[in-house]
């Protein structure tokens, strides 16, 4: 007996995608996810536009991630025009990405993954119930978002970053009360924690190579090295690393590396940096559902929740030092030149890469999003569980391919680049 | 919006918040009102927000909101169906109402965006991106990239209050103005506050960074004026050309003859 699932639409996620099942005598034949976005060619859009036009533009492609792609955008033309921005600068970036994380992860894990867990259609809809849980996400999500209309200008699509520094440099008393806010609601990002580490994830071992950003001296999320458990390489090698293929199902591209699936976003990050967390974040990882192995991609939403509690520990280690500065931005040389920079957004690892000439307009860009490199994986996981539910019926299936793939927190409007097929 | 549109007061509207391609900014900036957001589901009964909710019900609605720009045959296709359910439809944001960035497709050669073309299946195919009234009649448009989240709040309470929502008619310059900024434009940025319809509290000069233009032009917009001061300050026309349209060029007056008409006044 032949059966083909095509699943409505999907919910929760961002962007629209849709799985497509065929299940032949009780086994999964073919799989596939499907990108429902249509394309927008921005790396078409950006060629000919001015280097200092690059973020503005290119942060469209996400509200989710828009801070992430607006620091790629930036430090990968920086890279291009040999610019290396101020420590200051450097310092207000990584606390501007933090309150991204922090709004990001609040989002998500209450919003768009705890349903699933709740059994229940929506958060907002049961905000009677669970008022405590909703009261939470929200605390959470507007500290993260005032972090990000602080030094971002706005909360979406931020304006303050500019080519090798920041246009609106905070005032004392404005990070202060961002700081006083850090420390009340701390306990809220551990009851995260807590609360996700307590939640049963099913049973799921999948071989993926997790890559993040790797650094000796933080917990890497603006900068690194590139790091799996059997692979590290500098940012600049990457089309050494990764092609892309595509397939007319969709609108967006896989990434693969050497043909295989690899995955990126928070549990890969706490995977190969376990080293630089805090110590009650480290605590809380070791009281998690973690040692069942880091070979489940469930393990992501709990993993998002622990490094909830690392983001805030990091911003708060920031507002310990920082005491801006006015400092103009620097005089920028224009040349030509060629820039790549990685970032990681909250779900997986960002790439940017400009081509500029000796105007300063994009001859070339290129960008990989995190969800793009996550497709294959999530496919992969998807054949390696379906297996297991195939005979509970349609609505078993659909549920836990939602919970699963949801897991991965994609961003299907991030995922839809129509980029080369074949790296060189 | 005329206002025989508008809804019965007393009764729990039935609303739903949609997008199709676009980059979930807009939606964003409804569940970023933090503090309202619980509010909101209880002032209005969410029949769908497939964003952030399952089961959702297409059917009957009052007021539906739209995100995101045509680009698909799946686009236009769900863009009717919710067209078709709902008595007031409120275009959401810059993709909806201009078609913002992806329209720029418009005035980008063929040659830049070519090699990222690929073949697709019909129903995810390109159709050229364009703005949602290009299909469908819009009763209310809200502007923005995103749009400003409290704006929208403003909407869904005048229509429970079966009023007619207002839309901000000034240019930005009067709220930068108003918040004390430096002029950008009078620094040397070339800032399209001038001309450019408010209602944003001048986000992004406040932030330090130079209008876009991304709400759209005012009625009464003087391009040739701002045309000819950026020139005077040193911007080639076709850097003015490529700013003015990048975010609304499909709702822009034809730049070129504007153009002309200044050359020939210099003349």
């Amino acid at each position: 007996m032949s059966t083909q699932i095509d699943l409505e639409e999907m919910t929760k996620i961002e962007g629209h995608a849709t799985l497509r099942l065929r299940v032949d005598n009780g086994t999964v034949e073919h799989l596939e996810i499907r990108s429902l976005e249509g394309s927008r060619y921005f790396e078409g859009i950006l060629r000919g536009r001015l280097y200092n036009e690059a973020a503005e533009i290119a942060t469209r492609i996400c509200g989710i991630c828009s801070v992430a792609h607006c620091l790629a955008a930036h430090q990968a033309i920086e890279n291009a025009l040999g610019i290396v921005p101020s420590p200051q600068t450097r310092e207000i970036r990584r606390l501007l990405h933090l309150g991204e994380y922090i709004r990001s992860h609040a989002a998500h894990l209450y919003f768009l993954a705890l349903p699933d867990y709740l059994g229940v259609p929506s958060t907002l809809s049961i905000a009677l119930e669970q008022r405590g849980a909703v009261e939470k996400a929200i605390l959470l999500m507007k500290l993260g978002n005032d972090i990000v209309r602080l030094l971002a200008g706005r909360d979406i699509h931020p304006v303050s970053v500019t080519v090798g520094g920041h246009l609106k440099i905070p005032t004392e008393e404005q990070l202060a009360a961002i700081r006083e806010r850090l420390e009340q609601l701390r306990p809220a990002a551990v009851g995260t924690a807590e609360l996700f580490n307590s939640l049963s994830y099913p049973d799921l071992h999948v071989k993926l190579e997790r890559f993040s950003l790797y650094s000796d001296s933080e917990y890497a999320l603006i900068s690194g090295s590139i790091r799996s458990d059997e692979h590290e390489f500098e940012q600049n090698d990457y089309g050494r690393f990764v092609s892309e293929y595509h397939s007319p199902e969709h609108t967006a591209n896989f990434v693969v590396r050497e043909g295989h699936s690899y995955m990126v976003g928070a549990l890969s990050r706490l995977a190969n940096s376990m080293e630089r967390l805090s110590p009650e974040v480290a605590a809380l990882m070791r009281a998690g559902p973690f040692y069942h192995g880091l070979d489940n991609p469930f393990l992501i939403n709990p993993a998002q929740a622990v490094e909830l509690v690392q983001n805030f520990d990091d911003a708060l280690a920031i507002l310990e030092k920082l005491r801006p500065e006015p400092e103009a931005p620097p005089e920028i040389w224009v040349q030509a030149g060629h820039g790549i920079a990685a970032v990681e957004a909250p779900r997986g690892v960002l790439w940017h890469e400009y081509e500029l000439d000796d105007a300063g307009k994009i001859l070339h860009a290129n960008i990989i999003t995190p969800t793009a490199q996550n497709l294959r994986a999530m496919e992969d996981s998807l054949a390696a569980l379906l297996p297991e539910v195939v005979d509970q019926g349609r609505d078993a299936v659909v549920a836990t391919a939602e919970k699963l793939i949801r897991a991965y927190d994609p961003c299907f409007s991030c995922a839809v680049h129509f980029l080369r097929v074949e790296w060189l | 919006m005329s206002e025989k549109q508008l809804i019965e007061v007393g009764k729990k509207l039935r609303v739903g918040f949609y997008g199709i391609t676009g980059c979930a900014g807009c939606l964003e900036s409804v569940i970023f009102n933090e503090d309202e957001i619980v509010g909101l589901f209880n002032l209005v009964d969410v029949q769908a927000f497939p964003f952030i909710k399952g089961a959702n019900s297409n059917v009957n609605l009052d007021v539906a909101f739209m995100e995101g720009l045509v680009a698909s045959p799946r686009d236009q296709e769900m863009l009717q169906e919710v067209r078709k359910n709902a008595r007031v439809l409120v275009a959401l944001g810059a993709c909806a109402n201009s078609g913002c960035i992806p329209a720029y497709r418009h005035y980008t050669p063929l040659e830049n965006y070519e090699h990222l073309v690929k073949e697709k299946e019909d129903d995810i195919k390109d159709v050229l991106p364009s703005p949602i009234d290009a299909h469908v009649t819009v009763d209310f448009a809200i502007p923005g990239c995103p749009p400003n989240g409290k704006e929208i709040l403003e909407v869904v309470k005048a229509v429970v209050a079966g009023k007619a929502p207002r839309s901000y008619a000034a240019p930005v310059c009067i709220e930068c103005r108003r918040k004390g900024n430096y002029c950008l434009l009078e620094l040397g940025k070339p800032c399209l506050g001038a001309i450019t319809r408010g209602g944003c509290g001048a986000v992004c000069p406040s932030g330090g960074f130079e209008c876009w233009g991304c709400r759209g032009q005012t009625e009464d917009a003087n391009l040739p004026a701002l045309i000819e001061l950026l020139e005077q300050k040193g911007f080639s026309w076709d850097f003015i050309k490529q700013r003015i349209r990048t975010f609304v060029g499909l709702k822009t007056p034809d730049l070129e003859p504007l153009r002309r008409e200044l050359e020939v006044e210099k003349v």
